[in-house]
């Protein structure tokens, strides 16, 4: 083999490599782009501050969706962030028990079950028991969405932190459960919170377990145990809708789904940067 | 200050005790020998005993130290000097004794005429003062005061060889005291000898202020 | 204040069924610097963690025998009490990062929940830091982070940090391995100024620097103490061989 073959091959993997990457974000900024160009007209002062209006009338607006959204997923974030922290210090800091063990395994299994079967699980459970559908039942679906990520960044995050920072506390005196919640979260605070807004992000769009649970309200609805419209489900309701007024509203919504996932991600990454805690 | 230069602080005063203790047996000495004062000289031989445990106290400091801190440079070359002039100073502390051993067994006082004529006075005091000059120059580290200690002792080489005739002469007049000339030979010999100590004691210290190595040149 | 502040008596230690520490026999004197010395593997950090019980952290790992720390077992003294008895200083400086240098010098009250004035916080800060020579280096940048700093003045803070409680004993864990010369005497300076306080017990790999700070050596081998003494008998005439071999490099 001479030396130019060599070099040949070296480029032309390069090269492939390069097709491929390009290929795999390509789909992506097709997405942005549709969703930008065709969702970008809907947006207007209407759109945020209307409700929804009958086919046919104009300047309908999603505010119900973006209030619907908005309390749910801050319901499902105060159920699961002190649940999944929670679990994850244990996860860590007793990884050789058998407990943590088959944690650990649920978390990942759980992880891996549709949305939509979450969503039928809490359809019986809470809003077969309740007899009608409720936010607070799509809030608890979200939350079970948003566990595995949330126990996952955290266990990660903790099990980086040296060691000696917990020995260090300890041979201070510090009380075991002290030195948990003054050392080392604080410690590992960036890659926890991460976590969170990226399972936030997450579920932020997730449709199917909200279909079973808040349902949908074409209405103003701020009662947690009363059916409560967000953005997917407006987005599905909408885009499967004969009419066009209702296909721009969708598109508004989608466009502003994505942009608070983008906006989430980046705050993430700002975050991580700025609060960076070298060891 | 560091660990080191607190045990080295005490190493050279350690020294500078000694040196000081050595000095004082040699000035006795004088005096005994002057005054034939026998009671003086069992005090020197007595005192040989506290130079003896100096020199073996000097010798386990500088053996500690260098286990201990693995001295370098000026600090190793200082440790070394101090190992070598202790030796230095303890022989000195020898020759003060032998002469003060001398003084108990002579008969009667030294004639004062053949004390002036071989110049015994006059190398005790060169002597004594050469070991004060170096003292001097250990402490302030002073090496042009070290180097003037060379110029002494050519003057005592000097005194030691004419000795020989001086002693000579005196003994074909005065048969009847060849004892007593013999231990002031014997006496002088011993003189030169701290001399040369004193000088190897300024070589020392020039090698530990300067790192330059003296020893065995005919001109420093 | 002379007399034995430490003693072990048959202790062993285990990491499960394995021995790591067999019938240790020691007495420490209050204000002396010991050094424990030996082979990787010898159990030396094994012995100093099991004084303020940080062995038992490991899973598996357990202990028999007694230490009396003023003539009280710690294996029966509350662990909180014993282990602001008993301050520790690591390999790694390990300031906490999250604290500024002036919360790291008082971490042991802020952690613990103990309330102090401000005025009295100002000067345990000053105190600690000038115990260990940092006041001047860091005095006009106390609300910096303390990873802001040096390998050498981490260590430092991290000493501070340890003395603001007021220990006895502070334990140092090769203190130096992770610092650069020069940093490296200034934390021997600045033990050979602590003893005058505190007693001392450091584990070291670097023998120059066990003959430089301590006043008694443990040669410890295969988790047993083979010679203890003033370590200038250690240096000039150790009694057992393996030592001698250990101490002039010709180990193995």
């Amino acid at each position: 083999m001479t030396i130019e073959y060599r070099n040949i091959r070296n480029k032309l993997f390069k090269g492939i490599v390069i097709i491929l990457t390009v290929i795999c974000t390509l789909p992506l900024l097709l997405v942005l782009y549709r969703i930008t160009k065709e969702g970008i007209s809907a947006i207007n002062w209407d759109f945020f501050v209307n409700l929804p209006k009958p086919v046919g009338e104009k300047g309908g607006g999603i505010a119900n969706a973006l209030v619907g959204s908005g309390l749910i997923i801050l319901m499902a974030s105060v159920f699961a962030i002190p649940l999944g922290i929670s679990i994850g210090i244990y996860l860590s800091e007793f990884k050789k028990t058998k407990l943590a063990y088959f944690t650990l395994l649920s978390v990942d299994v759980l992880q891996g079950i549709p949305s939509i079967v979450i969503g039928i699980i809490i359809y019986l459970w809470v809003v077969k028991t309740m007899g009608h559908f409720s936010a607070v039942s799509g809030s608890i679906a979200l939350s079970m969405m948003m566990l595995p990520a949330i126990i996952k960044s955290t266990e990660e995050t903790l099990k980086l932190i040296p060691d000696t920072l917990k020995e260090a506390s300890l041979s201070l005196g510090v009380p075991y459960y002290r030195t948990i919640l003054k050392v080392i979260l604080p410690a590992g605070i960036t890659g926890i919170l991460s976590g969170v807004i990226l399972s936030v992000a997450r579920v932020a769009g997730e449709t199917a377990p909200l279909l079973f649970t808040a349902f949908g309200n074409p209405f103003m609805n701020t009662n947690i145990t009363k059916p409560m419209s967000s953005l997917p489900s407006i987005i599905f309701n909408y885009a499967i809708s004969p009419y066009e007024d209702w296909h721009k509203l969708a598109w508004g919504a989608s466009f502003m789904l994505i942009a608070i996932i983008l906006v989430l991600n980046i705050i993430t990454k700002i975050a991580q940067r700025k609060w960076r805690v070298q060891f | 200050m560091t660990h080191l230069d607190t045990e080295l602080q005490i190493l050279k005063s350690e020294t500078i005790s000694m040196w000081e203790l050595v000095i004082l047996q040699m000035r006795k000495t004088r005096e005994a020998f002057l005054q034939l004062d026998k009671d003086l000289a069992r005090e020197v031989i007595m005192n040989e005993k506290r130079v003896n445990s100096y020199e073996l106290k000097i010798d386990r400091d500088c053996e500690h130290i260098f286990a201990l801190f693995n001295p370098v440079a000026v600090d190793l070359r200082f440790v070394l000097a101090v190992l070598k002039t202790n030796n230095n100073l303890e022989r000195t502390g020898d020759i003060a004794e032998g002469i003060a051993k001398f003084i108990i067994n002579a008969g009667e006082p030294f004639d004062q005429n053949l004390l002036k004529s071989a110049r015994v006075i006059e190398m005790f005091d060169v002597g004594i003062e050469m070991l004060s000059d170096v003292l001097n120059a250990f402490e302030n580290e002073d090496t042009a005061l070290a180097r003037s200690v060379f110029k002494k002792d050519e003057n005592l080489d000097e005194i030691n060889v004419k000795a020989n005739s001086v002693v000579g002469n005196y003994i074909a007049n005065n048969i009847d005291r060849i004892d007593e000339s013999l231990y002031i030979l014997s006496t002088i010999r011993k003189l030169e000898r701290v001399g040369d100590q004193a000088k190897n004691i300024a070589e020392e210290i020039i090698f530990y202020i300067e790192a330059k190595v003296l020893k065995h040149r005919s001109q420093p | 204040m002379a007399g034995t502040i430490l003693k072990a008596k048959n202790f062993n230690a285990f990491f499960g069924q394995n021995q790591v520490l067999k019938n240790i026999n020691l007495d420490i004197m209050r204000n002396d610097v010991v050094a424990v010395m030996g082979p990787s593997g010898c159990g030396k950090t094994t012995f100093i963690r099991c004084i303020n019980r940080m062995h038992e952290l490991t899973p598996d790992a357990t202990a028999e025998g007694e230490i009396l720390v003023d003539d009280k077992n710690v294996y029966k003294m509350n662990l909180i009490v014993l282990r602001r008895k008993i301050g520790m200083v690591f390999q790694r400086p390990n300031p906490f990062p999250t604290m500024s240098i002036y919360q790291n010098a008082i971490a042991g009250y802020l952690l613990n929940g103990i309330k102090l004035t401000k005025s009295k916080k100002d000067e345990v800060v000053e105190t600690s830091l000038k115990r260990v020579a940092l006041w001047d280096e860091v005095k006009d940048s106390l609300h910096k982070k303390g990873t802001f700093l040096s390998g050498g003045q981490q260590q430092r803070l991290c000493i501070a940090r340890a003395i603001s409680l007021n220990p006895e004993i502070l334990l140092l864990d090769e203190p130096t391995s992770a610092l650069d010369p020069i940093s490296t005497s200034k934390i021997e300076e600045l033990i050979y100024e602590l003893k005058k306080n505190y007693t001392i017990i450091i584990v070291t790999h670097n023998m120059q620097q066990a003959g430089r700070i301590s006043d008694k050596t443990a040669f410890f081998y295969l988790g047993e103490v083979l010679e203890y003494n003033v370590t200038k008998e250690i240096f000039t005439n150790p009694k057992h061989e393996k030592t001698q071999n250990y101490i002039t490099g010709h180990f193995g």
